[in-house]
């Protein structure tokens, strides 16, 4: 019987050619999308998930109450040995430091500059990363040891076996290759080219030893693996105090902590007042809900034609009513159609998708794969079909097989009233996903220009920032005395955030006119050289800047203008606060506001100091020169003051638009969808404008004979969906602004919607629809009319 | 074979009622061929409808083989079509899509019958109607002749009891539809009973008895033979 079926479904195929390329064009592409969005929320989803006992893996995180409560994955270093020692149902426990700084390594004439992570010695018995030599218990048990990549170490070593091997590291210490890791995969929160015991840190560097001790110090981020069979919640009660127990002096902001299991990290990444709420996950669900409604708006064109074409099958229907058919025989007959349907628009998705995922994965930096050789995906993609087919299907099959037989036979087709009304709430249904998604479309292109376009207080142009390192910080002056002699250069300066990122803060403790109670101001801290403000172009306000002999300013600092403000300073140069473990510190300037972070959030209250460490060199290229040309002559001067690294650069511009990554991706996906989104609906109209007229006919030739002109007919046939779109528009205007303003309140810095973009969105979509509509009316308007009746 | 006592069929819209029968009975015997006579909107393609279980009356009562089915639910009633009853209709309504074979072949899938089995009843029909040559055309290919035999042969393919034919040849020339009452007869002379609606006195004459109705009764009998 089912062969029976798919005959009439094949051939009606065919005969309705254009009905039927509709129909897949639109299933394929609702599918397609609704497929890639799945294949990225998988993705995503698998993010850390693919490292042994995962589910016991957890980061230490730190809550602490100044203006409200802030969670950080700083920690201190003394809660290390607490964690590995004192606290039944953890197993293991190893510190790291932040990560991400790049370090050189030398091996030989090969000089590579990557980002590596510090680790304690069980960091690879938490993170089980696949070893490929060496041990994993004891390659990270000396100091002087590195773990590398399998793709660090074929750079460096090539074929060579490089366990063993020495490796001059930040051109100051060797150290040995004591193992081979596999790079972790793109999925992986972690990332890293190399890793070096924390012992070797603590050895080497000052701070760390200072830190092993000092509770304040919070630069490091602990992670955890839970023993079997324990539970976060047996762990929770005994670590949640654990620092006011310890240090005193985390009381006085309620420091309190927690740890987010590893799963978590990717998509949770947002707390408030102490705990997730959400973060990535946001975007999986919106993208989510776009995928299915592009698919219902797929799903809606199949469910219309049909319903429209019903006269089409209800011959059909009647005869097989009256040799013996039951209804439940038709039911399963045209959803047997519709699965057929749905399988080849599967097939033709399956293709776009696999055409599609190589601009998707560059757009995203993803590596989305189609898992062809799973078993659970074929499983999944059939519960898909089958699914798809259920929604596209269902009410056709319901409505045909309802027809009563004698009627039908008879040539009288009842219930087509309720057809219609059906009809003209789903192309509403259809249309208001459509307009609310060109209106986001809108609203997050407005929010990115608003934001890209915001004045970000210094000049970026031809302003390049390179890593600090300990041979620039050995030769800083010959450096800058040498890049400023060569012309190429017209200003320089050093600096501990780079210009587009603030590495550090701290706490303005008193200031004159503190209110009593009051609690500390948390402020981004600069380190800067006196020739910082000139280099960035920053406009000093009042007071002065830095001098260039540093003994003279030890205790000066300047503020920004948000700090001032915060501060509710009158008259703040010449006065002293007390900031940094309680150091009295005198404001010699205000510089104005600078976006140095976040170009979403108001600009950070900040403190400019002279003294501390630094991390980045910045420097702005002369006017006159060609950059490609000052970039090769640059290089053979980096390169004799900075000799252990390769001459790397930023320009600050470059690094700035990066921090629209996400919201540019946002904006990119949610323009394709919609257009999408707008294209399968106009699939739909298109299709059913041409059945309505074709079904019309007859009534257009008697009009045409009793005087209609084209443009009437056009009207008469238009204005129906017309009415449709008005409507969609209305109900998409109040969706689209709950959404958009929940979007929006992440940004501090953001768009107010305004009537005009619900205006032009709708105008749009209003216009689109005409166009569709009209291909089809402006041809039944034009046809003779003889035409009409003689084929009636 | 069929006895309907007291049948009542009125159809309403909006704003009319229209009484189709009014308190009609019949008697059909088991072999028996009937033709059924009269005016356009008399009640004859609604009483052949009931008789059908296509349709159901207000009011009566329906007697099959000596069973009331005037109650029966929609699946029982189509299990009743495919078990006694076939369809032969002015318009033929054949379903384009399918090929001769495949329009003839339906009823034996609804009725679950095997392939091979099938393969041989639908050849022997299409035979006895003559029309195996153009078993692999579709509806459209063929002359209305053509295609009414084709429907006979689909009505025929279950063997049902009772064959119902609404103006079997109301669509026809008169030597198409000569072959068709042949037909018709020939199906009637192997046992089948016939209940034919028909405006032609000449293809009422191939039948036993001549019912005349006037507004939804019967008015007048006539035994031909």
């Amino acid at each position: 019987m089912i062969k029976n079926y798919l005959k009439i479904a094949l051939r009606g195929l065919a005969k309705h050619r254009s009905s039927s390329l509709i129909n897949i064009l639109g299933l394929s592409v609702g599918m397609a999308v609704a497929l890639l969005i799945g294949l990225w929320i998988n993705y995503e989803y698998a993010y850390d998930r693919f490292l042994p006992d995962y589910d016991r893996v957890y980061r230490l995180k730190r809550h602490y109450t100044l203006d409200r409560v802030y969670t950080s994955n700083a920690i201190s270093l003394p809660l290390v040995d607490l964690f590995k020692n004192d606290i039944p149902g953890i197993q293991y426990a190893a510190e790291a430091d932040w990560g991400g700084s790049a370090h050189s390594l030398v091996v030989g004439d090969k000089k590579l500059y990557l980002e590596g992570t510090f680790v304690g010695a069980d960091f690879l018995k938490i993170f089980q990363f696949p070893v490929i030599r060496g041990n994993a218990e004891t390659a990270l048990s000396s100091p002087n040891t590195i773990i590398l990549t399998a793709s660090t170490a074929e750079a460096l070593f090539g074929e060579v076996n490089p366990v063993g091997q020495s490796i001059r590291f930040d051109n100051q210490q060797l150290l040995t290759v004591s193992g081979i890791v596999e790079d972790p995969p793109a999925n992986s929160t972690l990332q890293f080219h190399y890793l070096i015991p924390f012992t070797f840190m603590a050895q080497n560097m000052d701070y760390v030893r200072q830190a092993c001790t000092d509770w304040g110090m919070n630069g490091f981020t602990l992670f955890v693996r839970l023993a079997p069979q324990i539970s976060y919640e047996e762990i929770a009660p005994k670590i949640e105090n654990l620092l006011t127990q310890n240090s005193p002096k985390t009381r006085d902001t309620k420091q309190k902590l927690s740890m987010q299991a590893m799963q978590n990290w990717h998509l949770y990444g947002k707390y408030e007042n102490g705990k997730a709420v959400g973060g990535y996950i946001e975007y999986i669900r919106i993208f989510g809900l776009i995928g299915f409604l592009v698919l219902l708006i797929a799903c809606i064109n199949f469910i219309n034609l049909a319903t429209a074409r019903s006269s089409h099958r209800a011959k059909e229907v009647g005869v097989r009513k009256a040799i013996g058919s039951k209804r439940k025989h038709l039911i399963f007959q045209f959803l047997t159609e519709s699965f057929f349907l749905t399988s080849c628009s599967f097939g033709i998705a399956l293709l776009m998708v696999y055409l599609a995922l190589i601009p998707f994965n560059s757009l995203l930096g993803s590596q989305i794969t189609m898992p062809f050789r799973s078993p659970s995906f074929w499983l999944i993609m059939v519960a898909y079909i089958s699914i798809t087919a259920l929604i596209a299907g269902s009410r056709p099959a319901f409505y045909l097989s309802s027809f009563n037989a004698v009627q039908v036979l008879k040539g009288a087709l009842r219930g087509e009233r309720s057809a219609v009304m059906g009809r003209k709430i789903l192309i509403v249904l259809q249309f208001s996903c459509s307009v609310a998604l060109i209106i986001s479309t809108f609203v997050i292109y407005r929010q990115l220009q608003h934001v890209k376009d915001r004045p970000t207080g210094y000049d970026q142009n031809r302003l390049i920032m390179s890593d600090w390192s300990e041979d620039i910080s050995r030769n800083y002056q010959a450096l800058s005395d040498e890049l400023l002699k060569s012309g190429l250069i017209e200003s320089v300066a050093r600096s501990s955030s780079s210009a587009t990122n603030i590495t550090f803060f701290s706490n303005i403790d008193d200031w004159a006119g503190k209110q009593p109670g009051s609690l500390s101001l948390e402020v981004a801290a600069i380190t800067i050289s006196s020739s910082y403000f000139e280099t960035l172009g920053m406009q000093i306000k009042s007071g002065r800047n830095f001098r260039d002999q540093l003994e003279s300013d030890a205790n000066s600092i300047i503020l920004n203008e948000a700090a001032v403000e915060k501060l509710n300073l009158k008259e703040p140069v010449g006065q002293t606060i007390t900031w940094f473990e309680n150091q009295p510190a005198t404001i010699v300037g205000v510089v104005e506001n600078a976006i140095l972070g976040s170009p979403f959030r108001p600009v950070e209250p900040t403190v400019f100091t002279p003294k501390g460490f630094y991390a980045s060199i910045l420097y702005r290229l002369a006017p006159q020169v060609k950059t490609q040309e000052a970039l090769t002559q640059l290089a053979p001067i980096f390169e004799r003051y900075n000799p252990s690294y390769p001459f790397e650069y930023e320009f600050v511009d470059q690094a700035y638009a990066q921090k629209f990554q996400l919201e540019v991706i946002i904006s990119k996906l949610s323009g394709l969808f919609a257009a999408l989104a707008i294209f399968v609906s106009c699939l739909g109209l298109f299709g059913l404008a041409a059945y309505l007229a074709e079904q019309r006919r007859k009534e257009i030739g008697i009009r045409k004979i009793l005087g209609a002109s084209a443009a009437q007919i056009w009207v008469l046939l238009s204005r129906d969906f017309l009415l449709l779109v008005l409507i969609s528009c209305l109900a998409a205007i109040p969706i689209a602004v709950y959404f958009l303003e929940n979007w929006l309140e992440q940004y501090n810095y953001r768009i107010t919607m305004s009537p005009w973009i619900f205006l032009i969105a709708s105008t749009l979509a209003i216009l689109i629809a005409v166009i569709t509509v009209s291909l089809q009316t402006i041809r039944a308007g034009k046809t003779p009319p003889v035409k009409s009746l003689r084929t009636d | 074979m069929i006895s309907i006592h007291n049948i009542a069929k009125r159809y309403r819209t909006d704003e009319v009622e229209t009484t189709a029968l009014n308190g009609l009975s019949l008697e059909v015997k088991p072999g028996e061929f009937v033709a059924i006579m009269g005016p356009s909107g008399c009640g004859k393609s609604t009483l052949l409808n009931i008789l059908g279980l296509l349709d159901e009356a207000d009011g009566g009562q329906f007697l099959l083989d000596g069973i009331d089915v005037s109650r029966y639910n929609e699946n029982r009633r189509a299990e009743l079509r495919m078990e006694k009853i076939g369809f032969v209709f002015q318009n033929f309504n054949l379903i384009d899509e399918l090929t001769v074979y495949e329009n003839v072949e339906l009823p034996l899938l609804y009725n679950g019958i095997k392939a091979g089995e099938r393969k041989k009843r639908v050849e022997y029909v299409l035979d006895k109607v003559q029309i195996m040559h153009r078993r692999n055309h579709y509806p459209t290919q063929l002359s209305g002749g053509q295609q009414q035999r084709v429907a006979v042969a689909r009505a025929v393919i279950n063997q049902p009891a009772i064959i119902l034919a609404d103006e079997p040849t109301g669509n026809l020339d008169s030597q198409n539809g000569n072959e068709v009452m042949q037909l018709l007869t020939e199906l009637n002379e192997s046992g089948t009973t016939i209940v034919m609606v028909t405006h032609s006195e000449h293809d009422a004459r191939f039948s036993h008895r001549i019912v005349r109705m006037l507004d939804g009764q019967t008015v007048a009998e006539s035994v031909l033979v």
